[in-house]
């Protein structure tokens, strides 16, 4: 038996070979739509491309003249139409005028932080405590502490933790001509405003 | 009118019928043995993973009519299960310790594939299915008790979610989509998880692990079962407190199966390499023995590395999850100081865990070899078939009592319900199992005495075989020492000495003998002592 030689390969591709290629090809574009909807696991609620007024626990709008220095609430955001979701802690976010000395006397959005609720260690809520001498957001559950200023934890089991989770989640606040507050859309991603109960990147 | 049990009656023909149509179905490439006589569970504990599953399923089919996974309302269900649901109790306690069961049961029967070496011999497919249908199995574990929504169920989601955020590049993007986003999403997901896709990996995943050779053990079985109801007895498991996230957790631990990870996490080191990539890394080598393996034999004994890396690895999993579970008791400490592991000590331990292992597995070879050689110079014992010897009237005797037995328990336990004594009622239909385990025990030893052959005449047939004739006047066997070279192993060496022994003895069988062939069985027992002497004297001067 003599084998046969094979053909010349000048850049060419055997028809069997060609045929093959098309298949594969073939069966590549048949799935490839499909890669799209992997969207369907992630939650869309995220997803907002409008602002959002910062709304206070009596129902009004927060605005720089009306809301005192040194202070802050806990507002829902975004907001559900299903109270129950409203309660949840990862809707939940901490709305801080800074003290005086950290610059909450400017009537602009520099004098605003909007913190994610959720500590960073195990999911507690931690809040901002306006005394003299604490001044900080503080974590009932095993004591992290965090700096209203920048949101980075500087005591306690979180700020051990290495970054993004160290770091609180953050949103991006405008004022209009009325002085009313907003929050501007926010980009869930550790280099944007973080992502809740895991941390972001300080830019 | 005579009533039996051996009629061929329309019911028994419609059985006979279905069982003859079952022919045409995959069922029959397994092959089923329903062993009649104990043999040892360590052979089959992977059928008892699986009935443990169907046990699971079948509860967790049940508590899905009640349990509501939704976010403010996940934990007050199972408090209803638990509490106003009659049978709920027992229900959720079966499943939380079948659960418990299955992983236990994962893992002992993973390790003593890997110990005799059983993954060997083109099983290495079985081996890595059963691997990854393990890690399924502690997912699925975990995704159950993180469902119920108490404050443990919350740090473990919390631990989970960061853990899987904490990979590099694709871990945001697999957290949202496995997890979704906030507490509402978790629980919701995780009981899709848990009831559905997992489950449903998990029996995919059984259909190319099932060896053809599957043994149901109905005694071991119920007594699985029946060991599984008693624990739920004695240690109901708590509902924990409903998660708040304004109030502050207590000290919780996660399930014993993951406190070993729980310890690696409690150093405070990098979360990645703690909780991903080093129990990445050991589910990773599992996966690979079989192909690191080279040893020829199966035993542990002859598989001194491998056996040193398995016996390594189960020193660690016991230090880490013993180390997981403790909790510096003093109060005065801060939770911090009382929590966080140091890693220095911690990783120096797991490292000096290695040699000593290592040290440990040679010691055990040396005294298992000890051990054989030892037991070879021994006399055999005679019989040793079986370890109890009824005579068969007490047969009957013990299946009455424990018959009434039976019914004392039923009583008691409709009582204990009556009384609202939920776990003692769970409790005594577990020893009703375990009873019942014995009962079907002790029927199945009847049953194999009553077939079993009479015993054998002590006159033996005339035409008697001429092997055990007069080994006492047959000339010496030839000495061992001198003529064979010493590379053969010492039982092939036997068996070629048995061979020449019964040279002798044929030789020695044409010259007449005086003694009664009454003793030729006995005396061809010493025989074979004489023989297995010689071996192991080789033995010795090896």
């Amino acid at each position: 038996m003599t084998q046969q030689a094979p053909p010349g390969s000048g850049g060419k591709v055997s028809r069997r070979d060609f045929l093959k290629l098309m298949a594969a090809a073939g069966t590549v574009m048949t799935f490839t739509p499909f890669v799209d909807w992997g969207k369907f696991l992630p939650n869309p609620a995220g997803n907002i491309s409008e602002r959002a007024k910062v709304e206070l626990p009596n129902g009004s709008q927060a605005n720089v003249k009306t809301f005192q220095v040194n202070h802050s609430e806990a507002i829902i955001y975004p907001r559900a139409d299903d109270p129950s979701l409203n309660t949840e802690a990862f809707r939940t976010w901490q709305f801080i005028r800074l003290p005086e000395e950290l610059g909450g006397n400017k009537n602009d959005a520099s004098a605003f932080r909007v913190y994610s609720m959720v500590c960073l260690h195990l999911w507690c809520l931690w809040k901002y405590w306006p005394e003299e001498g604490r001044k900080r957001g503080e974590c009932p559950c095993h004591g992290s502490m965090y700096d209203p200023l920048t949101g980075m934890a500087f005591a306690g089991p979180a700020s051990l933790q290495s970054p993004p989770s160290n770091v609180l989640p953050v949103l991006d606040l405008e004022v209009d001509n009325d002085g009313n507050i907003w929050i501007k859309p926010p980009n869930w991603s550790v280099n944007g405003n973080g992502i809740v109960g895991f941390g972001r990147y300080i830019t | 009118m005579v009533v039996t049990l051996h009629r061929e009656n329309s019911l028994v023909r419609f059985l006979r019928w279905a069982y003859a149509g079952v022919d045409r179905t995959i069922f029959m490439a397994l092959k089923f043995t329903f062993p009649a006589r104990f043999v040892s569970p360590l052979g089959f504990l992977g059928m008892l993973t699986f009935v443990i599953f169907i046990i699971l399923g079948i509860t967790g089919a049940l508590l899905m009519l009640w349990y509501e996974p939704i976010l403010d309302r996940a934990w007050d269900s199972v408090q209803n299960i638990n509490d106003t649901i009659p049978y709920g109790f027992h229900i959720r306690n079966i499943h939380y310790h079948a659960s418990n069961a299955m992983v236990m049961m994962a893992i002992l029967h993973m390790y003593y594939q890997y110990f005799s070496g059983r993954y060997k011999i083109r099983n290495e497919i079985l081996w890595v299915t059963g691997v990854i249908l393990g890690v399924l199995t502690i997912l699925e574990a975990f995704t159950g008790y993180d469902i119920i929504f108490s404050e443990r169920a919350e740090l473990a989601i919390s631990i989970a979610a960061s853990l899987t955020n904490s990979i590099p590049i694709l871990g945001p993007q697999m957290r949202d989509a496995f997890f979704g986003s906030g507490f509402h999403d978790f629980v919701l997901r995780f009981y899709a998880f848990h009831v559905f896709l997992l489950p449903i990996a998990m029996l995919g995943l059984m259909v190319v692990h099932f060896p053809r050779f599957l043994v149901f053990d109905v005694p071991m079985v119920m007594a699985i079962t029946g060991a599984i109801m008693l624990t739920g007895g004695v240690f109901p498991v708590e509902m924990g407190l409903k998660f708040d996230p304004n109030v502050p957790p207590g000290i919780t631990v996660p399930e014993w199966y993951l406190t070993g990870l729980y310890a690696f996490l409690r150093t405070q080191y990098d979360k990645f390499v703690t909780g991903v990539a080093w129990p990445g890394l050991f589910i990773f080598s599992l996966l690979v023995i079989p192909f690191v393996d080279k040893y020829k034999k199966f035993s542990w004994k002859d598989r001194p590395l491998i056996t040193a890396v398995g016996i390594t690895s189960l020193a660690q999993i016991i230090v880490t999850t013993y180390w997981g579970f403790y909790i510096d008791p003093n109060r005065t400490k801060s939770l911090l100081e009382r929590l966080v592991i140091d890693p220095i000590f911690f990783y120096i331990v797991m490292l000096l865990l290695v040699p000593l292992s290592f040290g440990f597995t040679y010691m055990m070879i040396k005294l298992a070899k000890n051990a054989e050689a030892n037991a070879k110079l021994q006399p055999r014992k005679p019989g040793g078939k079986t370890a109890i010897n009824f005579p068969k009237r007490w047969i009957y005797i013990v299946f009455v009592v424990l018959l009434v037995f039976q019914v004392y328990l039923n009583i008691s336990a409709y009582y204990a319900v009556l009384n609202g004594m939920k776990n003692y009622s769970l409790f005594i239909v577990g020893i009703i199992m375990l009873v019942f385990a014995g009962m079907f025990h002790i029927y199945r030893h009847g049953a194999a005495m009553a077939r079993a052959p009479p015993p054998k005449p002590i006159t033996p047939p005339t035409t008697a075989k001429p092997i055990p004739s007069a080994p006492k006047a047959a000339p010496p066997v030839p000495k061992p020492t001198t003529a064979e070279p010493l590379t053969a192993p010492p039982v092939q060496k036997a068996a070629s000495g048995a061979q020449a022994a019964s040279k002798t003895s044929r030789t020695a069988a044409t010259t007449p003998t005086t003694g009664a062939s009454a003793l030729s069985n006995s005396k061809s027992g010493d025989a074979t002592n004489v023989l297995e002497e010689r071996s192991s004297t080789e033995l010795r001067k090896k």
